[in-house]
């Protein structure tokens, strides 16, 4: 069930900004579409919201096919990126203009707005106008607008890119935990990563049109699929290897076994290790060890990052991150020390 | 910083122009509208009597109640045409959308006897209209009702100051952020619906523009009256004319001109605070 888009493009004219996507959101999910400017993110929130039409595809929801149907009569509510409130209606006419438009009562309408107003923290404030909020609050009366219909699926149009951080961050909890309440699926675009790691329960990477990687954020996160993925979230050690036919892959760094369920075909890949899963010293069993030099460190407070060059191969470079820990000793540029390499922390990327 | 004797002079300095454009002609007129005549001489004695003879005479005031009734038509008329042009330009876009505002607002740009000439051609004995209605079989002949008439200045005003009311309906459209509309949609309104409760109201300041435009051009207006409306079509603005042309008494012209300024202002002023009222 929920929402699917089945082979759903999106061109203007000669220009394809959306080559034929296809995706599943399960109901009451809280699914993230992330990618940097163009990616066809926003595309696909239209697309659903009704606000324009694919050129080809199909998208359904639950059983029916609401390809065609306008915005107007999908069970859907968005909430604006630049919130689009009305600003000749107050907070508590702003909010009630949904149940307005499907002819409640006046009573009716004032009960549930108020009710509604409770649950994002808007009370007291019904009799105001638009321009006398500050963003947040706007904010606020733009999701409460949303969730009074009790739509079934709310759409969510980079929310949070014009607060300040700690508002953000506030926000970023409020709408995580808004949704387990009220139990609705959320489809949430953003550019940031870090929003879409805390918040979602599936992300949806996407770059120049199309998708690059469906999965948890932990998925996304430690086994980017491709280079794009691996790239975007944070920093990453990206190297480049062969998959040899009997489950190794060779690289500069030496030849280790590839991680288990993975595709074993010959062929050119990148490993990918984050920063944190390079450790230091006495290693595991299993793991691969590889003999550097330290180039510099970096102290950030909590982590410190170091610069590693494997001594088989200067010109590749390791980052590690550490926890910082006053009384660790020895750790200075120019010493020698050996990393090691976790089979289970390291992902395959494919090299396209 | 600029001290403050010099700020005085700064300000006298540029307040000047205004003053000398617009508050001395006006004080003259209002001035002038307390003299009296005598022996086609000005007398400059300060009296009522010009003010107390408009009152007193009721062809003058049923003039002036006729001529608002007109101008208030030619509003109604200019709003009920230009909202929709002003609305469909709006829901264009792209090239499509400048061309048809250029088109409608170009008329602002031409000469405006030119524009009642034309008109005059249109709705004459021999002209387009005339002409249209014959061939089609309408009219066995021409007709003259579409000339020298009221309706005729109703139409032609109507038709002249059209642009007028679009322009302003045009921007206060064009400032309605397109995901208002969409917001609207998205929260299961229709379009009329839509129109009804976001769209109508956010032009409303420009709305109410537009029809001051058109109610107070057509208030001054004597030329269109004049040259349309023959001997039926007589406004408030042909009377005022006729004062400081034919009968030559300044005065009383000056008087019944500051009676339609003190109009004008009514109506700008109630606009106003009728556009104030909408919280936007």
């Amino acid at each position: 069930m929920g929402l699917s888009l089945d082979a759903v493009s999106k061109s203007y004219g000669a220009q394809q900004v959306l080559a034929p996507t296809t995706l599943q959101v399960a109901d009451g999910e809280f699914m993230t579409i992330l990618g940097p400017s163009g990616s066809g993110k926003t595309t696909i929130l239209r697309l659903v919201g009704g606000f324009t039409r694919p050129t080809s595809g199909r998208i359904g929801f639950g059983d029916a096919d609401i390809t065609g149907m306008p915005a107007h009569q999908r069970p859907f509510n968005t909430v604006f990126q630049d919130y689009a409130l009305f600003p000749h209606m107050t907070v508590a006419a702003n909010i009630g203009y949904g149940l307005m438009v499907r002819r409640q009562t006046k009573p009716a309408i004032a009960a549930k707005v108020g009710q509604t107003a409770e649950i994002v923290g808007l009370g007291g404030l019904l009799d105001r106008f638009p321009s006398q909020l500050s963003g947040g609050q706007k904010q606020r009366v733009a999701l409460a607008r949303a969730i009074v219909c009790e739509p079934k699926l709310i759409l969510l149009d980079e929310p949070l890119a014009a607060l300040d951080a700690e508002l953000r961050r506030q926000m970023q909890f409020f709408l995580k935990s808004l949704q387990r309440q009220i139990a609705t699926t959320f489809l949430f675009v953003t550019h940031d990563q870090e929003e879409a790691i805390t918040m979602s329960d599936r992300i949806v990477v996407m770059s120049a049109g199309r998708i690059e990687q469906v999965g948890t954020p932990k998925d996304i996160y430690y086994a980017p699929r491709t280079q794009f993925v691996a790239g975007f979230f944070g920093d990453n050690n990206l190297i480049p290897g062969h998959v040899t036919g009997n489950g190794m892959v060779t690289t500069a760094l030496g030849t280790m076994p590839i991680p288990a369920e993975t595709d074993r075909r010959e062929r050119d890949v990148m490993l990918a290790i984050r920063p944190e899963k390079v450790l230091l010293g006495a290693a595991g069993s299993g793991s691969h060890q590889v003999s550097c030099r330290i180039d510099d460190v970096t102290f950030i407070g909590a982590i410190t990052q170091l610069r590693l060059r494997p001594a088989a191969a200067p010109d590749q470079v390791l980052t590690v991150k550490l926890t910082s820990d006053r009384t660790r000793l020895g750790l200075e540029s120019g010493t020698v020390v050996s990393a090691s390499l976790a089979p289970g922390d390291i992902a395959l990327v494919e090299v396209s | 910083m600029v001290s403050l004797p010099e700020r005085i002079i700064l300000f006298m300095l540029v307040a000047a122009g205004p003053f000398l454009l617009i508050v001395v002609p006006i004080g003259a007129f209002l001035a002038m509208s307390f003299f009296r005549m005598e022996n086609q001489q000005i007398v400059h004695d300060l009296s009522l009597a010009n003010y107390a003879a408009f009152f007193s005479s009721w062809t003058y005031v049923k003039t002036l109640l006729l001529t608002l009734w007109l101008c208030a038509e030619v509003t109604l008329i200019g709003l009920l045409i230009g909202y929709p042009i002003a609305y469909f330009i709006w829901r264009r876009s792209g090239r499509i959308r400048t061309i048809l505002l250029l088109l409608f607002v170009l008329p602002l740009f031409m000469s405006y006897i030119v524009k009642i000439f034309t008109m005059r051609s249109i709705l004459g004995l021999n002209g387009f209209l005339n002409q249209i209605l014959v061939a089609v079989g309408i009219l066995s002949e021409p007709s003259q009702v579409f000339l020298y008439n009221q309706n005729a200045i109703l139409f032609t005003m109507a038709v002249i100051f059209l642009p007028f009311v679009i322009l302003p309906i045009y921007l206060s459209l064009e400032r309605i952020p397109r995901s208002l509309v969409q917001a609207s949609a998205d929260l299961g309104a229709d379009i009329g619906t839509t129109f009804w409760h976001v769209i109508l109201p956010l032009s409303a300041p420009g709305t109410i523009a537009g029809a001051l435009f058109a109610f107070v051009l057509a208030l001054g207006d004597f030329i269109t009256p004049q040259m349309v409306g023959g001997a039926n079509g007589f406004t408030f603005g042909r009377v005022i004319w006729s004062q400081f042309g034919l009968a030559y008494n300044w005065p009383f012209g000056a008087a019944l001109g500051t009676v339609l300024l003190a109009v004008a202002l009514l109506a700008i002023v109630l606009g106003g605070l009728a556009a104030q009222r909408q919280k936007v």
